[in-house]
């Protein structure tokens, strides 16, 4: 039990220094929204600084009192408001997210989850079959894939797919058709989404693979595979049911921290392909110094990544009988 | 072992089947064709300011308008190369002496709802502004350049005056173009107006709304605006927003007409390809300088500034920064050959400085900053002369430029070392005076008392808190007399006369160096719409409104004479 009491403590204090460190670092960039704002609607070179007041009187920030601010932060958080966008000014932080975050869960999540799927299982194939020729083109491959950036990918299968064989849009969320439940905007939103989709299942589940495969080899060397092997168990229990299930934990755990792009999304993914999701709006909430924004987002992206580890903390014990022993 | 290859070849089909059938313009219907004479439609990335663009907000007061252009118009938009004020929904303006502004508006503009735009719809979209500083977006009511306002008043349907408080001359740009006219009859009754989320777009403009999906908007023409005549686009459609790669790659496509992003190169990346229907006109916006900071040692003397700005080859500058696209600048700081006609007569011929290292070297030694056993200039002090580029990080162009210019500084010994930083990073420095070269930008821009000597003036000078125009911290008090009085004045040949000195301290004190133009970006296509600006037509496109009484469908330029 103390176990239990423990992590919850542990969630409860993590959670309340990422809020406070939410509040902090953005403010310890430089730059001012109202300053930035201007120079969105002017172009770069001259800021007028009676635009720049009346841009600050719009947002109706203080810039003078930190600390007042941050109590301002903490009871509006309290009370559930998130604030008001600057860059989406007059409409609230709550509304802009709303808009962007289908996007980037039905994209993101569902590229995340058959990565996961497709990472472990290829990761377990090559462990099982450790220097065998498909061991060594999956671990080369990957690594080699993995040190390329994923906007190069991104662009390359852009130019490829979208510009040179035009089978697909460029950019964009949706085209033409009007949102709703209808056949048309379904195909329209499944054709958008596939290249982005495809750019990150190129690149997603290179972190599964490695980490399943490495685990899962040392798995192998331990005596009682071994055992199981000479006691005569048939290789797929031997494989699936002790080596991968075993060597599954960290996965599970990276993939629980692996949730935070749920919220953050792939900012330079989304740029590339003008894809309505959240990654774009962080990129756009950083750049244009929207605090309200920013810190909303990445308060939604702790809560969710500081979640999924408290529920893997509070499973650990089903999954693994060490630590239940442990606690004990 | 032959069952798993079927199945296989049953996934690639079954793949290739999805990939032809998702094809890349599900739901698109081609815009109806429209008459004789008119274009079908030009195609633009979207003007809202964030990627976000199911929230709907036609108010341009919003930071993240859906439409910046084309719904709302401003009263006159002032032509940046020949200084003229073109007549838009006002016909004419008149300072009846330094505070009293009489501005005659156009008769017969109807709102695209059907109602009248008179002088109210004025005085409302003004005083909104003293009610709510936030839709004060010129400046109005307060005392930056010039006094402020002290009433907006209607003398009849088409006049209004403008009462200030003293000597508001400066403001006159800001009234006229920065301030775009709001329907009284629809934003009065929403009280705050930057807080009116506005979805139905009711505006005097060439366009309407048509339609609009969270992403495509399309407008439409607009059947009874006030110029219809020249308008012949039949819809507008503006949809996505693209980095430089993806929108080069949609101009080339044909998916887009027109894109003002900074496409690296243009040239090759765009233009080669299509050279037939592709093209690109940069012109100067603005004049981008090495601003020095004049409170530190040695960037103080005047003599050290005046050499360095020789010492520096703007040629290869250009190359390096803009592939050759724009111009080495002009040292008073005018948009040339545009405004050539403002060119001092003591300096015509001179306004270029050019590359001349032997004679930097010349005014060095003269200036008194020696080179030691090393090669290196010294100071006084025996100091080796040493100064920190702090340059934007992130911007190409700008990093070459001081790539460049760091090259030249050590060809006549001076060390110039670049520092890339964030750009607020830069800002805030400007701020704070906390650098010793940095790129700044000389608004080209008709309104010389602001848009140059506010670039000298002692009280242009950043505080923490603000950033102001005079980020070479220059402080002279005669030149700050002057700028006052140049101000305030509506006397031609005494506004001449000051013109002409102030251009005499760009010339001869070198407080800013100018480095080359910068451009106000224009890339098109020509297959669906003719009369963009060109090196052979040019106009400035500051506001971008104009492109709606300029374009042709293509054939027709020719016959017509071009207007």
């Amino acid at each position: 039990m103390t176990y239990y009491v423990r992590k919850t403590g542990y969630f409860l204090l993590t959670l309340w220094a990422a809020v406070t460190l939410n509040f902090i670092i953005p403010r310890l960039q430089p730059g001012d929204p109202a300053e930035i704002m201007v120079r969105q609607l002017n172009g770069q070179g001259e800021i007028d600084p009676a635009q720049v007041a009346a841009v600050k009187t719009m947002l109706g920030y203080s810039t003078d009192n930190v600390f007042v601010a941050y109590i301002d932060y903490l009871r509006q958080l309290a009370s559930g408001d998130l604030g008001t966008s600057f860059t989406y000014f007059p409409y609230p932080v709550a509304e802009v997210i709303g808009q962007a975050l289908p996007w980037t869960l039905v994209l993101v999540g569902l590229t995340q989850l058959l990565s996961f799927v497709l990472g472990t299982l290829l990761g377990a194939f090559a462990a099982w079959r450790r220097n065998s020729r498909f061991d060594a083109t999956i671990s080369v491959g990957s690594t080699f894939v993995g040190n390329l950036q994923s906007v190069w990918i991104g662009l390359i299968i852009l130019f490829v797919f979208a510009y040179t064989l035009g089978w697909f849009p460029a950019s964009g969320g949706y085209g033409y058709t009007t949102p709703g439940l209808t056949p048309l905007h379904i195909a329209d939103v499944v054709s958008h989404g596939f290249l982005p989709a495809l750019t990150l299942m190129v690149t997603a589940p290179i972190g599964f693979i490695l980490s399943m495969r490495n685990t899962m080899v040392q798995v192998l060397g331990e005596d009682y595979i071994r055992l199981g092997a000479a006691a005569g168990l048939r290789q797929r229990t031997l494989a699936l049911g002790y080596a991968a299930r075993n060597a599954l934990l960290p996965v599970v755990t990276g993939f629980a921290l692996s949730l935070g792009v749920l919220m953050g999304g792939s900012i330079l993914i989304e740029t590339v392909f003008d894809y309505p999701g959240m990654g774009r709006l962080m990129g756009e909430a950083t750049s244009n110094r929207d605090f309200p924004l920013m810190q909303a987002i990445l308060l939604a992206t702790i809560v969710i990544v500081l979640t999924a580890n408290f529920i893997v903390d509070l499973l650990y014990p089903l999954i693994d009988p060490r630590a239940r022993r442990a606690k004990a | 072992m032959r069952r798993r290859r079927r199945l296989a070849l049953g996934v690639l089909a079954v793949t290739a089947m999805l990939t032809t059938s998702a094809c890349a313009n599900v739901g698109l219907e081609p815009a109806p064709a429209a008459p004789e004479g008119f274009i079908d439609e030009i195609r633009m990335p979207s003007e809202a300011g964030g990627s976000v663009q199911g929230l709907l907000n036609y108010n341009w007061l919003s930071p993240n308008a859906t439409v910046q252009t084309w719904l709302f118009e401003p009263l006159m938009i002032r032509d940046r190369f020949t200084c003229e004020a073109v007549p838009w929904l006002a016909t004419g303006y008149t300072w009846e002496g330094p505070d009293r502004f009489v501005l005659t508006l156009r008769e017969g503009v109807e709102w695209s709802d059907g109602e009248p735009f008179t002088a109210d719809d004025v005085v409302y979209t003004f005083l909104a502004g003293k009610e709510y500083p936030a839709a004060d977006k010129a400046g109005l009511w307060g005392d930056f350049f010039g006094a402020p306002a002290e009433s907006v008043t209607a003398l009849d349907e088409h006049t209004v005056v403008f009462e200030f408080a003293g000597a508001a001359i400066p403001k006159t740009d800001a009234i006229l173009q920065t301030t775009k006219i709001l329907p009284e009859h629809i934003y009065a009754d929403q009280g705050d107006p930057t807080l009116f989320v506005d979805e139905i777009g009711v505006g005097t403009g060439p366009f309407t709304p048509e339609s609009y999906n969270g992403r495509r908007l399309v407008l439409e023409r607009n059947e009874n605006y006030w110029n219809a005549d020249e308008v012949r686009v039949q819809r507008l459609s503006l949809e996505g927003q693209f980095d430089a790669n993806s929108g080069a790659l949609k101009l080339r496509s044909g998916a887009l007409d027109l894109y003002r992003g900074d496409i690296p190169n243009p040239n090759r990346s765009v233009v080669a390809p299509d050279p037939e229907n592709a093209h690109f006109f940069y012109p100067p916006d603005a004049t981008t300088v090495l601003a020095l900071n004049t409170e530190r040692p040695v960037l103080d003397d005047p003599a050290f500034r005046e050499a360095f700005a020789y010492a520096l080859d703007r040629d290869a500058l250009s190359q390096r920064a803009s592939f050759g696209i724009m111009e080495p600048a002009s040292q008073t700081m005018l948009l040339l050959p545009f405004q050539e006609q403002a060119v001092p007569e003591q300096w015509r011929g001179k306004e270029f400085i050019p590359y001349d290292p032997d004679r930097a070297n010349e005014m060095l030694d003269a200036a008194g900053y020696a080179r030691n056993a090393d090669g290196q200039r010294v100071d006084a002090d025996g100091r080796p002369l040493s100064f920190v580029f702090s340059v934007q990080a992130g911007w190409m162009d700008v990093i070459a430029m001081a790539d460049v210019i760091s090259r030249n500084a050590a060809d006549v010994g001076v060390q110039v070392r670049m520092v890339t930083t964030d750009p607020n990073a830069i800002e805030g420095m400007q701020k704070a005076g906390d650098f010793d070269m940095t790129v700044d930008f000389v608004s080209g821009g008709c309104q010389r008392a602001r848009d140059l000597g506010a670039k000298l003036q002692s009280s242009q000078i950043s505080s923490d808190q603000e950033l102001l125009l005079n980020r070479a911290r220059y402080v002279n008090p005669e030149i700050d007399a002057l700028i006052d009085e140049w101000t305030n004045t509506t006397d031609e040949s005494r506004t001449a006369e000051i013109e002409g000195r102030i251009m005499d301290v760009f010339m001869t004190e070198f407080p800013y160096i100018a480095l080359q133009y910068a451009p106000s970006r224009l890339i098109y296509r020509t297959n669906n719409a003719v009369g963009w600006p060109s090196d052979d037509n040019p106009y400035p496109v500051d506001q971008l409104i104009r492109l709606s009484h300029e374009l042709r469908p293509p054939g027709e330029a020719d016959a017509d004479g071009e207007d």
